[in-house]
């Protein structure tokens, strides 16, 4: 199956839906205009996937910040998921000190009842990071 | 009724000030910090607002290097207290751009500001390009350099319409108000009278954000592009608040996004007019928003936000995973999160109010406060 890949922008997070990948995955920022058009072709591709998944798929977030908007399609992400004939494994990653990004993933393990790896990455100097600007 | 009832700074301040900058004509006001990269930034964001107006390459061009001299001459001469906050303005009106700065300036460089500034003013074109060229070989710079430089030749690009004015704040500063006029015509004629009314108007808006404690401040147009320049400069702005940068930023992207896709837009379509600023009093940020909003918009609104003032934190918390699973609110437009999301991570009300514009429009204020100790 042809993979899905996107590299972000400052507004948008990077994707990558590659069968031949140990991980799907989605990082950045997600503050997209229209999250709903933003992540339909993310939908689109995983139907496909899901006539034939893998026996283990494993999704990995590193999600540095996320609206509103976008966590209504992340949860609609993980309702898909959790229908998906696969043993389906989610990798919550947060920085270190972001409590917010620590709870929102297990918000969504409570509410989905999916298998959740909480895992805090090192600690980044907050002041260096910044939007690019193209 | 809105619950404006808050006696920490005049009722409606935000209408109060986005009525000022409309009544003075002022299509792009920033106010706050100002650094090399926030300057990047603002020079960004107003280039954004002037590509909107389809002005000639030339006038552009002469706007852009004014406005790159005016902001640097801001970010180099300013306080660093962090208590006397640099102002940057550009209006647009029947053809012409004004650029109107303020910065600190120390007391005892006044006369010497002053008596550059009244010599450039006093020499036509020609003369003030040799001036140029011999303030350049003598070296004759201030010893944060090159402001006698930036003045010239933001004389120069102006055909001298320039005006000037001091305000003593203390012993040591004052503020230096400088305000350029770029017109299409070339010739030189000077300022007449109505410009430097103009200018007082600068002034009384730039007390009024100082009283109110305004950190930051931007009136204009709002798109996507304009709010992620926005929320590059606040987290420049911030840096090293830690988790009180993020919950500002997570609660600015909501109401600027609640901006740019339920404000009623501007004629040229490409965004929505609007302004957003943040104030400060004591140990609370109070993010403001102030937009225009359809009038059958105003009961939906209503509901939604005492819906969820009604709540308790707990029922908010479940009323929250309830939206954030309830798929039959799931379009383009709206995720029935956004308010939800202001209240529970400012854990205070949500305030707002609306003012009648005409029979179709209203403006819509929504102010979240954040208190730093609570987080």
């Amino acid at each position: 199956m042809k993979p899905f890949t996107y590299n972000g922008k400052e507004d948008c997070p990077k994707i990558l839906l590659d069968e031949d990948l140990p991980e799907f995955l989605i990082a950045g920022r997600s503050l997209p205009e229209d999250a709903f058009d933003f992540y339909k072709p993310v939908f689109d591709w995983l139907q496909e996937y899901a006539k034939k998944p893998k026996q283990e798929t494993v999704f990995r977030f590193e999600l540095e910040y996320y609206n509103t908007a976008s966590s209504k399609q992340l949860s609609k992400l993980f309702i898909f998921l959790k229908e998906l004939q696969s043993k389906v494994r989610i990798v919550w990653c947060y920085h270190h000190d972001d409590v917010d990004m620590l709870e929102n993933g297990k918000r969504f393990e409570k509410l989905t009842g999916l298998e959740f790896s909480l895992v805090p990455l090192p600690a980044v100097d907050d002041d260096n990071f910044e939007i690019i600007i193209n | 009724m809105g619950m404006s009832n808050d006696e920490s700074y005049p009722k409606g301040l935000a209408f109060e000030l986005y009525d000022s900058f409309r009544s003075a004509d002022l299509s792009y006001v920033y106010h706050g910090l100002f650094t090399q990269k926030i300057t990047d930034l603002i020079i960004l964001l107003a280039e954004i607002n002037m590509n909107r107006s389809g002005e000639s390459a030339k006038i552009k061009k002469r706007v852009f290097s004014i406005m790159v001299e005016s902001l640097q001459n801001i970010t180099r001469h300013q306080d660093t207290t962090d208590e006397y906050h640099g102002f940057f303005a550009i209006e647009q009106k029947d053809g012409n751009y004004f650029v109107t700065t303020v910065n600190l300036i120390y007391n005892k460089n006044i006369s010497h500001v002053e008596s550059l500034l009244k010599k450039i003013k006093s020499l036509t074109p020609e003369e003030l390009k040799i001036y140029y060229k011999s303030v350049l070989l003598e070296n004759e710079i201030s010893e944060k350099g090159g402001a006698g430089l930036g003045l010239i030749e933001i004389a120069r690009k102006s055909n001298n319409k320039v005006s000037y004015h001091f305000h003593r704040i203390n012993d040591e500063y004052s503020y230096f108000y400088f305000h350029t006029c770029i017109t299409p015509q070339d010739e030189g004629e000077s300022f007449d009278d109505t410009d430097l009314v103009q200018m007082d108007n600068v002034y009384l808006l730039h007390q009024l954000l100082k009283q109110n404690g305004v950190q930051i401040i931007f009136n204009g147009l709002f798109n996507q592009e304009s709010l992620i320049n926005l929320l590059n400069i606040i987290e420049n702005q911030m840096a090293g608040l830690g988790r009180l940068k993020r919950v500002v930023f997570n609660l600015m992207v909501e109401m600027l996004q609640n901006i740019v896709k339920h404000a009623v837009k501007s004629t040229d379509k490409d965004g929505s007019q609007g302004v957003f600023f943040i104030n400060k009093a004591n140990n609370q940020y109070i993010l403001n928003s102030g937009n225009y909003i359809d009038q059958q918009e105003k009961e939906p609104l209503i509901r939604k936000i005492e819906h969820v003032n009604s709540l308790s934190i707990k029922e908010l918390n479940d009323y929250y995973n309830q939206c954030l699973f309830d798929f039959q609110i799931d379009n383009s437009k709206e995720s029935g999160l956004g308010l939800i999301e202001l209240r529970m991570k400012s854990n205070n009300l949500l305030q707002y109010d609306f003012y009648p514009v005409d029979t179709n429009k209203l403006f819509f204020t929504l102010k979240v406060i954040v208190d730093s100790t609570n987080l």
